[in-house]
């Protein structure tokens, strides 16, 4: 790839962020990442439908009870919370306005937007935030997000416009979480109706920017512009049509010969096929997801922490990112690429990141393994990036005598091994909403706080993530989960591999898309189509 | 192979008298024994390992140095195809002989009881046939997890119905036949007539059955493999080649192109001898 | 014949009862549930236990069984877990999508293959023959997703033009619709018609020589008389049962070709009810491919006996 290439291909924002890290993270923080959504566009046409391409489809539109990324990258764009995360890291007011926080910590008072309508046509008060918190919060109705609520002990209206929310200890992600992956503010008392869950699927009741038209299955998810909308002047766009592509080679084909004008590539390395297509622009950015190798405890030997540091030793991360994803991604050490600049320590001051493979056959030896071990890996068929990057890793660990079988297993039974903590040696792919308290502690968290999926039951880090939770001075915050992420990589219950960059094509005359680093569509709020 | 045995008793210049009276039957063996070297003797064609990675020789156009191309992670194709050949034709060989077996033994028996069991069985035939192969083997792969032997379960089960019927309809016109009337009036026991008589006759037609279906069995086997539910990789596999290579089709066609055409001209061999088998077979 | 159809139509029940209870079996036997997708990487074993009362998962298998059974007898298929939409309505639109698919991939290859195969067995031996029989066993050989994947991705490099991705229904616009389905429908119609082909040209030359036509032919008749007067008859019997067969397998079948396509059809419908466990849509789909297959396999059976009323009634 010469750089001429590059400067026709990609984005601004993008050639910069392949010149490092810190130039891309300075830029998505402060200059961009404050507007809600993303940049407002200036010169901006109304009007025009957009088609884009998916390969994933949502497998359904409610934001309470379905937690796919594939639903919540969509239901965006219809429901909203009180808080907007932007990439950079903060939790702008969205449909509130503001916020006073009690000095103990423990109760916010928030103020609620004015003239917000639901796309049923009732006007929104804090009755219905309310509501709709307390409905998401309360276990009993089954939604994944419930858990991030749980410091939560009320929530009530206090008038119309005004919310009073107590917390039984100061967290200082509570705006964070009330942001926009789980739950959102609808109308008061909507899940009373047996048949308001499912309903969620052909009409949505939130009060975004755009409102469900048709969803059918397989085929496409379509949303409507809100004519009543309450931000002024946005959005641009008529329609959107969220085109299901089960099959890549269709999607590149279908992107390449004009049938979409936009897809989100999921293998960044697919950038190579399109990048000298006339017409079409690669946009790149940084993410906030992880490629991970975790270690669950309790498949021995892995509950020797020598074994772990040892096969962390032998995995050489830059080289599976190349094999994976074509090296389109950062390398990370124990904090996603997107955050690493506002929480992350520098790779180069922790343990166990470069290989040593006489370090690690050491460690093997004193853990009375010195002719190595069989282990197996499991795969999640349908995630690419899990085979290219599982034959490297083989072979990475084949140097330190560790015989590596690959077991390609189902999404729904390796989330049911991850749920009931079996998930063994494995591959993760997953992503955060960005702050550190959501990042880490549900995941590592000893039992019963968190759910410590790998089995860890490491004290010192739990009592960190207590500590992190409920700091709120910013710096003391940065240095508690500093010391956390030093223990994470000194006893290795994940290898945090690396982010693949987010990688958006699109046709030349779709304008201001702005890509979140969450992956969500948050940017076609505030995108048009050039006639 | 099984034309090769049936051929060969009657001596080696008459198998080249036939050889040239049927050109096609001489074109399928020639792959087919081309084929069965390459199962036996991968390393006869290439120096190079199916699963060596070489990351910072990947996807690679074919050249003289990389016959058929590399692969994303810089293993060479061409290599994978030949290592693959052994794997992915043992699972369906396994798999058939498999269905053979046990759907030629309950059809036998289906069809000399008859009665009760024979109602049973049909009616469990009926239900195995009426799912899509496909689905049915993803549901297969789906409840025993994704494997060698797994798949070769699965093809199995979607095969066993054909198998079934044949020698079911088989049994049934030989039990009627005049001599097994005979061997029962002059005492033979029931289980003797089995035996002696029916398996005999039946064995045949399922041998039949298994050169037919062997290049559809290929063709299920390596669509099993392209939706990823086949052999785990490392390990090469036709199908699995395919499915690894589909993403990378505008890029990298020769990783889609090359194993989707030696599954091709497999099956078209195989064809080739089972066409020849079967107008001898039509002929007796 | 009523009595025999009585018997056929009674059997057709019991197999599709047998069938609902295997799939039952089998879908509950595959790891995992629709609630553990829901939650996704979150373990709340109290919302876990409100989603699986929420689906009636917490109820014994043999209750949620027998209760999809005495809906699906009054005419409920359910709602689908994920989607929230009857399954009927789900169901009836992908049906239309494979429905359309298979029957064009039909017509195209009897179009294709059946005048082939007639052509070669008029030409037993010769030239002609040959190549139609190379055509023929190449069609047959080459994997149905591959020449899918060949022709789009070929296609679409050589001209520029590549099928439209969101599905447009031919009511909606037929013009939008063919562009849509051209490259699917050849794509299995390759297959169909090299087996229309073999299976005709097989049939013919066996025709031939039977000792009736054979005789038509040593009374002076040419062998174009004798096809249209008495071969043509013998063959369409088998061809039209040989059809019915493929028919059903297009039907639950074309999984693959739907997804490389993106067609909004019944095996894609049925594929991802797999993945995301959703009972529902997985049940009612393949009961519908089960009863469809047993229809098509008596209204063969009837068109057999009505065309040649030889064929014994028992």
């Amino acid at each position: 790839m010469t750089l001429p290439t590059l400067l026709n291909h990609l984005d601004r924002r993008a050639l910069l962020a392949l010149g490092g890290m810190a130039v891309a993270a300075a830029l998505v923080g402060p200059a961009l990442a404050d507007d809600l959504y993303g940049p407002k566009a200036t010169g901006a046409r109304s009007g025009g439908t957009l088609n884009v391409g998916l390969l994933l489809e949502a497998p359904g539109l409610d934001p309470f009870h379905q937690g796919a990324e594939a639903r919540i990258r969509i239901t965006v764009l219809m429901y909203q919370g009180l808080f907007y995360e932007t990439s950079g890291g903060k939790a702008l007011p969205l449909l509130a306005e503001g916020y006073d926080l009690s000095p103990d910590g423990l109760t916010y008072t928030i103020r609620i937007r004015k003239g917000v309508k639901f796309h049923t046509g009732g006007a929104m008060t804090a009755k219905d935030v309310a509501y709709s918190y307390n409905y998401i919060r309360d276990s009993k109705n089954g939604s994944p997000g419930a858990g991030d609520f749980g410091l939560i002990s009320a929530i009530e209206a206090t008038d119309d416009h005004t919310i009073k929310m107590t917390l039984s200890s100061p967290n200082a992600a509570i705006l964070m979480t009330m942001g926009n992956k789980y739950g959102a503010v609808v109308p008061t008392g909507y899940f009373d109706a047996p048949d308001a869950k499912t309903r969620l699927n052909q009409v949505s009741v939130g009060t975004g920017p755009f409102k469900l038209a048709e969803f059918k299955p397989n085929s496409n998810v379509t949303l409507d512009k809100n004519a009543d909308y309450w931000e002024p002047g946005v959005p641009y766009l008529d329609r959107i049509n969220f085109v299901s592509v089960p099959s890549g080679a269709s999607l590149l084909v279908g992107l390449r010969n004009g049938r979409i004008d936009m897809a989100p590539l999921t293998r960044p390395q697919d950038i190579r096929q399109v990048e000298n297509v006339r017409g079409l622009v690669v946009g790149r950015t940084p993410s906030f997801n992880q490629k991970a190798i975790d270690l669950g405890s309790e498949l021995k030997p892995l509950d020797d922490e020598r074994v772990r540091r040892a096969i962390s030793l032998a995995v050489d991360k830059d080289e599976i990112m190349r094999a994976s994803v074509g090296g389109y991604g950062v390398v990370i050490g124990t904090m996603v690429a997107s955050m690493q600049e506002a929480w992350g320590v520098p790779i180069d001051k922790l343990p166990n990141q470069k290989v040593d493979i006489a370090a690690a056959k050491k460690l093997l030896a004193d853990a009375g393994h010195p002719n190595g071990f069989d282990l197996t890996l499991t795969t999640i068929i349908g995630y690419d990036w899990m085979d290219a990057a599982a034959v490297t890793l083989r072979e990475q660990l084949a140097k330190i005598g560790v015989r590596l079988a690959i077991q390609r297993v189902e999404i729904g039974v390796w989330i049911r091994n991850f749920q009931s903590k079996q998930m063994g040696f494995t591959f993760n792919d997953w992503a955060t909403v960005p702050d550190p308290n959501l990042l880490f502690y549900r995941h590592f968290r000893s039992m019963p706080q968190g759910a410590d999926f790998r089995n860890w039951k490491n004290e010192a880090a739990s009592k960190l993530l207590d500590e992190g939770r409920t700091e709120s001075d910013p710096a003391k915050r940065k240095d508690i989960y500093g010391r956390f992420q030093q223990i994470m990589a000194e006893s290795v219950p994940t290898i945090m591999l690396f982010s693949a960059d987010h990688v958006t094509v699109r046709a030349e005359k779709v304008r201001n898309y702005d890509q979140h680093a969450t992956g969500w569509f948050y940017g076609l709020a505030r995108t048009w189509i050039a006639s | 192979m099984t034309a090769v045995e049936t051929v060969s008793p009657r001596g080696g210049s008459a198998l080249l008298r036939r050889l040239r009276r049927e050109p096609d039957l001489a074109v399928g063996l020639a792959i087919t024994a081309f084929i069965a070297v390459v199962v036996l003797f991968p390393g006869l064609f290439t120096g190079y390992s199916p699963l060596a990675i070489n990351v910072d020789k990947s996807l690679e156009g074919p050249s003289a140095l990389h016959l058929f191309g590399t692969d994303d992670v810089g293993r060479d194709v061409f290599a994978r195809i030949v290592y693959g050949a052994r794997i992915t034709l043992l699972v369906c060989a396994g798999a058939l002989a498999a269905a053979a077996v046990i759907g030629g033994a309950l059809g036998i028996v289906s069809g000399f009881l008859g009665g009760r069991i024979d109602m049973l069985l049909g009616r469990l035939t009926d239900v195995v046939l009426s799912f899509p192969p496909i689905i049915l083997g993803i549901m297969v792969t789906g409840i025993l997890g994704p494997s060698t032997t797994n798949l070769a379960l699965a093809l199995t089960v979607v095969y066993v119905p054909s198998f079934y019927r044949i020698a079911r309809s088989g049994a049934i016109s030989e039990t009627g036949r005049t001599y097994v009337e005979a061997a029962r009036s002059s005492g033979l026991g029931e289980g003797r007539i089995l035996v002696n008589h029916v398996t005999r006759n039946v064995v045949p037609l399922v041998l039949m059955q298994c050169v037919v279906l062997f290049p559809l069995v290929l063709q299920i086997q390596s669509a099993l493999g392209f939706l990823g539910l086949g052999v785990q990789p490392p390990t090469p596999d036709w199908g699995s080649i395919l499915q690894q290579g589909k993403d990378y089709i505008l890029f990298a066609p020769w990783m889609s192109a090359f194993p989707g055409l030696a599954i091709l001209i497999t099956a078209l061999a195989f064809m080739l001898v089972s066409r020849a088998v079967q107008r001898r077979f039509d002929r007796r | 014949m009523a009595v025999y159809l009585i018997k056929r139509l009674a059997a057709s029940v019991l197999t599709a009862l047998l069938a609902s209870i295997v799939v039952f079996l089998m879908m509950r036997s595959v790891p995992g549930d629709v609630v553990g997708q829901m939650l996704g990487q979150t373990s709340d074993p109290v919302a876990t236990q409100a989603l699986r009362e929420f689906f009636g998962l917490d109820q014994p298998a043999w209750r949620q069984y027998l209760g999809w059974l005495s809906r699906v007898v009054s005419g409920d298929l359910g709602t689908s877990w994920t989607r929230g939409q009857p399954v009927g309505g789900l169901i009836g639109s992908a049906l239309l999508v494979t429905l359309q698919l298979s029957v064009a991939t039909l017509v195209l290859a009897t179009a294709i293959g059946v005048p082939l195969g007639v052509v070669a067995a008029m030409n037993e031996g010769k030239l002609v023959d040959r190549a139609i029989q190379s055509f023929t066993l190449l069609g047959l050989a080459a994997p149905v997703f591959w020449v899918g994947l060949m022709l789009l991705v070929g296609i679409s490099t050589a001209t520029g033009w590549s099928p439209p991705l969101l599905y447009v229904s031919p009511a909606q616009s037929l013009r939008e619709n063919l562009s849509i389905m051209a490259l699917p429908i050849v794509s299995l119609a390759v297959l169909q018609a090299a087996a229309y082909s073999q299976f005709v040209r097989q049939s013919v030359v066996s025709a031939f020589s039977d000792d009736y036509v054979r005789t038509a032919v040593a009374k002076g008749m040419t062998r174009n008389v004798v096809f249209f007067r008495h071969v043509l008859r013998n063959v369409a019997i088998p061809l039209v049962t040989f059809m019915g067969l493929i028919l059903v397998q297009i039907l639950g079948g074309a999984v693959i070709i739907e997804s490389l396509f993106s067609l909004p059809g019944l095996g894609r419908l049925m594929l991802s009810a797999i993945e995301t466990r959703d009972y529902p849509v997985l049940q009612g789909a393949l009961l519908i491919v089960v009863v469809l297959a047993m229809a098509v396999n008596l209204g063969v059976d009837m068109l057999y006996r009505v065309i040649d009323p030889r064929v014994q009634v028992g």
